[in-house]
């Protein structure tokens, strides 16, 4: 049973730097079990709210509530105990193994060597690696199979919220991808609470529940991805964003996610299976446009093909994002 | 591995020859000079005995005096404080230990005590100085995530920084204690016990033969000592 619960809410958190103002009254709501993407330009005060949830660093004014208690009503240390953590470097210690990197928070927590031989073999199945990895030396990992420890070292203890500040920045961009896929199918079993601190779009917009735009120390506007696509946005978030925002958008859904809308709404026949489903809708995008005639084929069990138009796929676009 | 195997010789060189170094000499008596037969009180070994014991004993309280000095270092936020830590230190080792031996000697009478304070401080600074040097060159993102993850301060020393740096201070140890070793033959000048007798002894009455007993028996527990940590520290390499 964790000593914490899993919503946070933030109102009014000032922090300063001496003359500098690093947090100019944030307020921000996470409810429990949410991923919420805290993005943003560098600078803008995003590691340093985040790093104030788990008293990290100090704040001037406001407050931080995890569930009814505010953040004070803990000792810091057992409060970090409660919440994973996850850093851009991993910080895996070097003198111990994998199993012991993964094992540190719940050694700390006293449970029995059992019970976290057991959890450290679920994490590992969790995080996709194989079981022989429990003996090696962070050195010999490559720096994906790293951050996949970090990753199962935060949620060692089962913590209900989960910290992130740029987990996947420091990998080349086809792992940082895999990874992703890797946290969203993870998030999607364990449904944790996560703030998720990063300054690129395209993984704020595949990862995220919610995205919570800050800038210069304030949080400029917090809602769902889809909601991005409104017209009306304030000009410093649709620069940020970019005008490829959309784009990055279908990255969210998978073929499948589409042929289940486009059987429900009796476009393609009822018991279509996609073999290559998993694949995003950005790539399947991306094929219609060099196709001749825009339309998709997609390869169906038995060698059969079915093929769906483009403008079926624009209105399950449409009808998905309203 | 081949530090292993110089550890090793060493350590049956050391014994054989503090053991059976008159055994040799007989071996060896038509090429020496003839010498009148002197007789050492305690024998060899046991001298030798003493000797690792004043040269082991105060090198331990030189290493969990500095290392006692650099978590200091770390925890406390003054920047002063690194500064005149190493300041003493340095001193300890700058001042000559035939000073220190003679100051000591009114407050501590003569026998084993005033070399081992002169031992004692001469250890600390290289000790000190790679401590405190290993603490900076961890990792930041190491320390970070031991305090993200809910360490507290004592933990994060014990479980990651003192680790991590053990391998620097075992450096830091093996300069110290070699030195440490011989430097402990002053001590008999003012009538401590270890290999400093036979060397003394043998510089009065000019017998190249007792010298050679004392000094060649310093000369392997140096070469022992100093391979053995020298194992000691490459156990783990990260």
């Amino acid at each position: 049973m964790s000593i914490i619960e899993g919503s946070v809410t933030i109102k009014g958190l000032v922090k300063f730097y001496g003359q500098h103002m690093a947090l100019d009254g944030v307020d921000l709501d996470v409810p429990a079990g949410c991923c919420m993407v805290l993005l943003g330009p560098s600078g803008c005060g995003k590691s340093t709210l985040l790093k104030t949830i788990n008293r990290l660093l100090p704040y001037d004014k406001g407050s931080i509530y995890l569930g009814q208690l505010p953040i004070e009503a803990f000792n810091p240390t057992e409060l970090r105990r409660s919440m994973g953590y996850g850093i851009q470097g991993v910080g895996l210690f070097p003198h111990y193994t994998v199993a012991e990197n993964i094992g540190i928070v719940p050694h700390l927590l006293k449970w029995s060597k059992a019970r976290i031989d057991m959890r450290t073999e679920a994490l590992m199945q969790l995080t996709e690696l194989p079981v022989n990895y429990l003996a090696k030396y962070p050195k010999e990992l490559s720096g994906g199979e790293a951050q996949r420890v970090g990753v199962a070292r935060a949620l060692a203890a089962d913590p209900p919220i989960l910290l992130m500040d740029e987990p996947f920045g420091a990998v080349d961009p086809l792992t940082r991808e895999k990874l992703q896929t890797a946290f969203i199918d993870i998030q999607k079993q364990l449904k944790k609470t996560v703030l998720f601190v990063t300054h690129d779009v395209d993984e704020a917009a595949r990862i995220g529940e919610r995205i919570a735009i800050m800038q210069s120390g304030k949080v400029l506007k917090d809602a769902k991805p889809e909601a991005y696509l409104d017209k009306s946005l304030d000009p410093f978030i649709y620069r940020f964003l970019g005008r490829e925002f959309p784009l990055s958008l279908l990255s969210r859904y998978t073929l499948n996610d589409f042929v289940a809308w486009a059987i429900k709404s009796h476009v393609i026949a009822a018991g279509t299976v996609a073999n290559d489903g998993l694949q995003s809708l950005k790539s399947v995008l991306a094929t219609m446009l060099t196709h001749e005639d825009t339309t998709y084929s997609m390869a169906v069990a038995k060698g059969s093909t079915e093929s769906v138009s483009f403008e079926s796929f624009r209105a399950f676009i449409l009808e998905v994002t309203k | 591995m081949k530090i292993w195997r110089t550890c090793i010789c060493f350590t049956l060189a050391l014994i054989l020859w503090v053991f059976f170094y008159d055994e040799l000499v007989q071996v060896m008596q038509q090429w020496l000079p003839i010498r009148g037969k002197l007789l050492m009180r305690t024998p060899l070994y046991e001298l030798a005995f003493q000797h690792m014991l004043l040269a082991g004993l105060t090198t331990a309280m030189s290493l969990i005096t500095a290392l006692t000095m650099a978590v200091m270092v770390r925890i406390s936020s003054n920047p002063e404080l690194e500064s005149s830590l190493l300041s003493l230190a340095t001193m300890g080792q700058s001042l000559p230990s035939a000073v220190i031996i003679a100051l000591a000697v009114p407050v501590l009478g003569y026998g084993n005590g005033p070399v081992a304070l002169a031992l004692y401080l001469y250890g600390i600074l290289p000790i000190l100085r790679n401590a405190i040097a290993g603490f900076r060159m961890l990792p930041s993102a190491v320390v970070q995530a031991a305090k993200g993850m809910g360490m507290s301060g004592i933990q994060s020393l014990w479980y990651v920084d003192l680790p991590l740096i053990w391998p620097l201070v075992v450096a830091g140890l093996r300069t110290a204690l070699v030195v440490n070793i011989s430097a402990a033959t002053i001590g008999a000048t003012v009538g401590a016990g270890g290999l400093g007798v036979p060397i003394m002894a043998g510089i009065r009455t000019r017998d190249f033969i007792l010298l050679f007993q004392g000094s060649g028996a310093v000369l392997l527990m140096a070469l022992w000592a100093d391979s053995l940590l020298n194992t000691w520290q490459h156990r783990r390499s990260y």
